[in-house]
């Protein structure tokens, strides 16, 4: 093992990178834009729904329900139709996601102590909206009929209940600050399985690859310098993931630097360890890119870096667990989130190291065999 | 003119005659979108129910239980059992085994008794947002009707006569979509999606491939014209977009039971446009990049991230930064997506959804004319 010939490739590996100056640039601009759009779109919270009032009523009351709707900060009124068959074409043409209709004779039930039903429509074509929204409908009508009562004068007297809700971990309830650090492991695999499935494949495909091999490069020096420059950019990468992460979106830090370097660390070898597998078993290079795509989206999609993996049907949990991605977005989001220590992290981290170690041994195995044919 | 058919029918069949020497091109191509429809409309969803819950009950009386019962009878919160104290509801949370949890201290049921708010605790857990959101919605609306049912009765047993003891009850309807099934939310989208990733993608891909071979020379060495051999060349993978497209709404309407209300004429219409507007995509990226990875890299940048996050197909667009809103609109599949889900759970047709479908046709005959013109710059 010659650590002259080592650098040498990767000096080599290095010079090819630079020849394609789009490509070289496009791998630090990708991670950022990556960022921004899963920053500023995925995590967006649903806020100041359009809303239609239908106040048929007229009353006190239906005047109260309405300013407390827009005073929740949840929906914006955008519209007072006179009647419900105006809500349609509202709805049709997507001006409104959520409708109220305070139907006539709101105030005379309340008052004569009946139930007076609201009717509160919400757009289903939208679940994320349609599930929130009737969440929050449902606490602001609720917290309005406690608010009647006590304005009888009855609070004083009465007794009652006073409940503290309490976040934990994230008080300000941004989505961001989750959705940042399982970011860096997702953007971490995705970039470095892009452009570590070629590098075999392209030195296959131009013939390179057995000329290599009449010089005195070993196998073993052959693959540390094949794998360092892209470690290397991997780690460029993560860190400028984070510092924007951190710097920009403000995202808190709640954990210590070694856990998440070790985390990543063991988590960056499985990535390229799946890069180089993906590599020996392509014979041109757009196969080997079709292959990432296929092995990327349901890591991306199950991994509960976007959809929580509580929402997934039961048959579906165990395959979650199957994922590399799954354990390295837990163990960021403990880290990062929940500061909750090294001993909460242990299971993550034996977990990743397994997967490192079997998927990695394996690449390196097979490259070698592959190489020495 | 009929010499130019035959010419563009011969680098159509030779195309073919690649893909099918090449089975995991055309697995990508066929099977990746029905695992994606799978995906989607199995595993994915933002429906939060069943949030995983513990109680910890520290008054331990007929009230404390009847007021915890409130919980264990909703449907959004899932409670899984009681904790014995505070450091095992911490261990919980850190373990990810609860979401929330409900504390009633000891004192509960006196306070009821004597006339005093009795205090109780609920926790969420921030690091999983939508949950905590509506984990806090739904317990804050729990404990308000809760308050005001202990009032209320309370008012009963002293003789009181409430004037208006009435109580606003919402009665949710949700439209389109009653069952707010994810899959017929997110499958209208996910066909846009699917044939931005396969068009442009392998478009950029293939031609940059054969640049980059030197077969583009030979060719330009026989009679063919340059636009014959483009044509050529995108014709099986436009067919094959045609084919992902019927694939998944057929799929959807017999699987899935996606309803189609509205009209198919117009959808198919639209579908062409769009397939025309994300060629032209591909073109230009082939036309601009220099190599394979290159092409491959900015054809996820501009045709798959774009197409996931920014039209609208899953995360709604109303609550993104507007800078971000604009830039929705420099990208096809904003369009297609409000289209098909109009046609799809809408009933909507030309006379709604014309402004998409005009905005669509502009963008695609821009697209193509811009790639016409940089190819030209290029061959020179």
């Amino acid at each position: 093992m010659s650590l002259h010939r080592i650098r040498l490739i990767i000096w080599k590996e290095f010079l090819q990178l630079r020849r394609d100056p789009l490509l070289l640039r496009l791998i630090f601009i990708m991670p950022i834009v990556q960022l921004i759009f899963f920053g500023y779109v995925v995590s967006a919270d649903v806020r100041n729904l359009a809303t239609a009032v239908v106040d048929l009523d007229k009353s006190a009351v239906s005047r109260e329900l309405t300013a407390s709707f827009s005073s929740s900060g949840y929906f914006t009124i955008e519209a007072y139709p006179t009647s419900e068959t105006e809500l349609q074409p509202l709805m049709d043409r997507g001006e409104i996601t959520v409708a109220v209709v305070i139907p006539e004779g709101t105030q005379a039930r309340l008052a004569g102590g009946e139930i007076a039903p609201v009717g509160i429509v919400v757009d289903g074509s939208d679940s994320r909206t349609a599930a929130v929204s009737s969440g929050y409908a449902a606490q602001i009508v609720a917290e309005l009929n406690a608010d009647r009562i006590t304005r009888q004068g009855l609070a004083l007297q009465a007794p009652g209940i006073d409940a503290r809700v309490r976040v934990l971990f994230n008080p300000s309830l941004r989505t961001v600050n989750t959705m940042i650090p399982g970011l860096v492991a997702a953007i971490l695999m995705l970039s470095v399985l892009a452009i570590m499935s070629q590098a075999v494949v392209r030195e296959r495909e131009s013939g390179t690859l057995e000329q290599m091999f009449v010089t005195p490069i070993t196998r073993s020096e052959y693959l540390i310098g094949k794998v360092t420059p892209y470690v290397l950019l991997a780690l460029v990468q993560m860190s400028l993931v984070a510092l924007v992460g951190v710097f920009w979106f403000r995202v808190p830090f709640n954990g210590t630097f070694a856990e998440v370097a070790a985390g990543l660390g063991i988590f960056m070898l499985t990535v390229i360890g799946l890069g180089l597998l993906v590599s020996l078993a392509s014979h041109t290079r757009q196969q080997a890119q079709q292959t990432v795509l296929f092995i990327m989206l349901p890591m991306m999609l199950l991994s509960g870096f976007i959809f929580p993996i509580e929402s997934m049907p039961p048959a579906l949990v165990p395959v979650t667990y199957v994922m590399p991605l799954t354990w390295a977005v837990l163990l960021l989001r403990g880290a990062f989130v929940k500061g909750v220590g090294f001993g909460a992290l242990v299971p993550e981290l034996l977990v990743l190291t397994l997967f490192a170690v079997v998927i990695f041994g394996i690449a390196v195995i097979a490259t070698r065999r592959r190489l020495a044919e | 003119m009929r010499a130019a058919l035959t010419r563009i029918a011969a680098v159509a069949s030779n195309e073919f005659k690649h893909l099918r020497r090449d089975p995991r091109a055309l697995a990508t191509v066929l099977i990746l979108p029905v695992l994606q429809l799978l995906l989607f409309a199995y595993a994915i969803s933002f429906d939060v129910k069943n949030v995983p819950t513990v109680v910890l009950d520290q008054d331990n009386t007929a009230a404390s239980r009847e007021y915890l019962q409130t919980y264990r009878s909703s449907e959004f919160f899932d409670v899984l059992g009681s904790a014995n104290d505070l450091a095992q509801i911490d261990q919980l949370f850190d373990q990810n085994k609860v979401r929330l949890a409900v504390i009633v201290p000891s004192g509960f049921a006196r306070s009821l008794d004597s006339g005093e708010k009795a205090q109780v605790a609920v926790l969420t857990d921030g690091s999983e947002p939508t949950s905590a959101q509506l984990g806090q919605a739904y317990a804050n609306a729990l404990n308000a009707s809760y308050d005001q049912r202990v009032a209320v009765a309370w008012a009963d047993r002293q003789g009181l006569d409430l004037a208006q003891a009435g109580e606003i009850e919402p009665r949710l309807r949700t439209w389109y979509n009653p069952e707010q099934k994810s899959s017929d939310f997110l499958i209208p989208g996910l066909m846009v999606v699917i044939i931005m990733v396969v068009t442009v993608q392998q478009t950029a891909v293939t031609l940059v491939r054969e640049r980059e071979q030197g077969t583009g020379e030979q060719m330009t060495v026989s009679p063919l014209r340059r636009g014959e051999l483009m044509v050529g060349k995108l014709l099986p993978w436009t067919l094959l977009a045609f084919a992902d497209m019927l694939v998944i709404a057929l799929v959807g309407l017999w699987v899935f039971g996606l309803p189609l209300r509205g009209s198919v004429g117009f959808l198919a219409a639209s579908s062409v446009v769009f397939v025309f507007a994300a060629l032209g995509v591909g073109l230009i990226i082939s036309a601009v990049a220099p190599s394979l990875e290159t092409a491959n890299i900015v054809g996820l940048l501009i045709a798959f991230l774009p197409a996931f996050l920014l039209s609208g197909f899953a995360f709604p667009l109303d609550s993104i930064p507007t800078p971000l809103q604009w830039l929705s609109y420099a990208f096809p599949g904003r369009y297609m997506v409000a289209i098909s889900r109009g046609v799809f759970l809408k009933g909507a047709g030309f006379s709604e959804l014309w402004p998409q479908l005009a905005a669509l046709t502009v963008y695609a005959l821009v697209v193509l004319l811009a790639s016409s013109l940089l190819y030209r710059k290029r061959s020179r």
